[in-house]
């Protein structure tokens, strides 16, 4: 195939460019041989696949690392979910001729991707994450995110691995005739609900009456039951509850695991729980599991650590649910701080930035310990506007478009107070903003430890 | 002075929820408080039966074909209350699915038609075959000047009323009329989200001073400092809709 060899063509300039590309060989070599991924998915054995809304990602690489204990895999990296970063994960681990060294593949595919890949992948595992909104002028309503899952769905033959806690997994799991498996945390973990948060699915997807919930863990996830009719959180099959800073998985019939949780938050310990229990689903033993856990490295802006002048951290946001959970982070962190929040309205991070408004920013207005706030990228007016309705003071709120210069007004600011930075941004300023902080990482280890304030 | 409190009511805001109109809520409280107003937001969740005998204005907002087709059903069922308020002249802010409502009915993809409220003598239609409408829009409208946002939305809607504006990027009603929204008695209709009221401060006014003038509340608004408000509108416009630059330009000397 002519589309393969100019693929890998691509890629080796590119690599000689010193640089890394997760979708743009696949792109190319899609157009010229539209059968790529057909091509690859024959000389697979077995592709595990990861989509739902949130922590993908994650959760991929979580489970990707478990695997790769045991045989060579292929994965795409980087959240490169499409059709085309998919083809570039298979070009990359493919000779010049086509052919694959490695028989398993470990795979991130996005919602409306899978009913265009599902075919021509031997899918033989798949995992949902969660459905939450997401992009909403990409991908329709809810409903037509659901009816895309379905699609994908049924044209493999996989046993789901699915969030029960989630009843819009659920819903797929009894919509879809296929095996499923569930997993959730442990009941008595769950929360009577905080605050007035946003919340999808609060109605039975089978018979439209309301959801009954006797406890949340975050968004729509939590202990539900149908008012009408038999729908309901099931028993999961693979439970988990925080303890520490370890997550316990326990299997029905196994002793209990301590897992590591590489990652803070409740949200990812959901995707070591799911990265588990796909493990698990597939047959890989504890020592894969506990192994992949320890070698997992996380992906850029999942709360990744810059130590500069000031510690700061990088945060992806790119929908309520998942940015609420960033904002519980943020707050619940006891040190003074600045936050620097970059929103842009690309392709990529979705056109509509209503969403801004459907997530809980009035937990900032409420921190006594939030020095101020930098607003950036191309929305950082909508931004701004949106802390000010929050309830913030309009003193606290600067307005700074380009990236760069925010962010180091943002650390000058922190360094100055002794405040720690969070960096909040949607997913294209993602890897502007960790390039901008990792060589300002470098010019700051250049300078040598008698430079280094102390700012403890 | 304890004056009495303006009520605006959410109607079923668990349902239609989909376009952050939490958003416009807190605008319009924020906005009423920031001068000096009491202020009651009634949150109507779905088992409850509105009393449209103690709002001063009431929002309805989107929400999937899904959750459109409860909250419908719920209408209709006091629905005669609801006309005689608005007859008498309670506002009502109704954007998009809740905008769809008001008339008489709506039409599914699947040919399915939705009975509507029948406030508004008013149609829509979502056919298989057309696209969804869809991208930023820019609105001119006579009472409050340049309206900026976002739509999304499969249905047409036609009606025998009087627009909210012209559109002058977009699609509005039903993508070819040029016509975008509704006015009538005080009711303001709008595919416009965004949310709609954040960067739109002479809008979020007027319907408070329709609301302010139904609740017997003296309608006079003192101006506020919208600074960010029109800076975002500005920025908004360049980045994304030049063309309706000059249009935002002449405004603001207007002003």
């Amino acid at each position: 195939m002519l589309g393969i060899w100019i693929g890998k063509l691509i890629l080796w300039v590119l690599r000689l460019g010193g640089r890394d590309a997760t979708s743009l060989p696949g792109k190319v070599a899609l157009r010229i041989s539209p059968g790529l991924i057909r091509h690859f998915g024959r000389q697979v054995k077995q592709v595990i696949a990861v989509t739902g809304t949130n922590g993908k990602t994650t959760t991929t690489s979580l489970l990707a690392s478990m695997v790769a204990e045991r045989e060579p895999v292929v994965t795409n990296h980087k959240g490169a979910n499409l059709a085309q970063g998919i083809a570039t994960a298979f070009l990359r681990s493919s000779s010049w001729t086509g052919r694959l060294r490695t028989i398993t593949a470990v795979l991130e595919i996005d919602e409306a991707t899978l009913p265009a890949v599902a075919s021509d992948l031997p899918i033989g595992v798949l995992v949902v994450t969660n459905v939450f909104r997401d992009q909403l002028d990409r991908y329709g309503e809810l409903d037509g995110t659901l009816a895309k899952l379905l699609d994908g769905i049924r044209k493999t033959q996989a046993t789901l691995v699915l969030n029960g806690d989630d009843p819009l997994c659920r819903y797929l799991g009894l919509r879809s005739a296929r095996n499923a498996v569930y997993y959730g945390m442990s009941r008595e973990t769950a929360r009577s609900p905080r605050r007035e948060q946003m919340r999808d699915g609060q109605f039975c997807l089978m018979c439209g009456r309301p959801l009954r919930y006797d406890g949340f863990w975050y968004g729509q996830l939590g202990l539900y039951a149908c008012e009408g009719c038999d729908f309901v959180r099931p028993h999961p099959a693979f439970q988990g509850a925080l303890e520490g800073g370890f997550l316990r998985f326990a299997e029905e019939g196994l002793p209990a695991l301590l897992l590591d949780l590489p990652v803070s938050g409740l949200y990812n310990a959901y995707n070591v729980l799911a990265a588990a229990s796909a493990a698990r689903a597939i047959g890989l033993p504890a020592e894969a599991i506990h192994a992949g856990l320890r070698a997992y490295q996380p992906p850029e802006g999942r709360m990744q650590r810059f130590y500069l002048e000031a510690p700061v951290t990088l945060h992806l946001i790119k929908n309520p649910t998942g940015c609420d959970s960033v904002l519980d982070t943020v707050v619940s962190d006891g040190r003074h701080k600045v936050l620097v929040i970059g929103i842009n309205d690309l392709a990529a991070d979705g056109r509509d930035v209503s969403w801004l408004w459907d997530a809980d920013f009035e937990l900032l207005a409420e921190d006594p310990r939030l020095t101020s706030v930098v607003t950036t990228g191309l929305r950082a007016h909508d931004m701004a506007l949106r802390l000010k309705y929050a309830g913030l003071l309009e003193a606290k709120i600067r307005v700074e478009p380009d990236l760069g210069a925010a962010l180091h007004e943002g650390l000058s600011q922190s360094s100055s107070t002794g405040a720690v930075m969070h960096a909040l941004v949607t997913y294209t300023l993602l890897h502007p903003a960790a390039r901008w902080l990792s060589e300002r990482r470098d010019e700051h280890a250049s300078q040598g430890p008698l430079y280094r304030t102390s700012v403890s | 002075m304890r004056r009495k409190a303006l009520c605006i009511a959410h109607l079923y805001p668990e349902l239609l929820n989909l376009y952050a109109d939490r958003g416009n809520i807190a605008v319009l409280q924020r906005r009423l408080e920031w001068r000096g107003f009491e202020v009651e937001v009634v949150r109507v969740t779905h088992s409850e039966t509105p009393q449209f005998s103690r709002y001063h204005l009431v929002l309805l907002g989107g929400g999937s074909d899904r959750e459109q087709a409860i909250v419908a059903e719920k209408l209709r069922a006091c629905a005669p209350e609801f006309r005689s308020a608005v007859q008498n002249g309670l506002p009502v802010l109704a954007i998009c699915g809740g905008y769809q409502l008001l008339g008489e009915y709506y039409q599914l993809p699947s040919g399915e038609k939705v009975p509507g409220l029948g406030l508004v003598d008013m149609v829509t239609e979502a056919r298989p075959d057309a696209p969804r409408l869809i991208g930023n829009i820019a609105v001119w409208s006579e009472e409050v000047g340049v309206i900026v946002g976002f739509e999304n939305h499969g249905g047409r809607t036609r009606h025998g009323h009087r627009p909210l504006g012209r559109v002058l990027h977009g699609h509005g009603n039903d993508g070819v009329s040029g016509q975008e929204g509704l006015r009538h008695l005080n009711i303001w209709g709008t595919y416009v989200h965004g949310p709609l009221l954040p960067k739109n401060p002479a809008l979020a006014d007027a319907v408070l001073r329709d609301a302010l003038g139904y609740a017997h509340l003296p309608e006079q608004l003192e101006p506020l400092n919208d600074r960010l408000e029109q800076e975002a509108r500005t920025a908004f416009v360049s980045l994304r809709m030049e063309d309706v630059a000059p249009m935002l330009r002449t405004e603001a000397e207007l002003r």
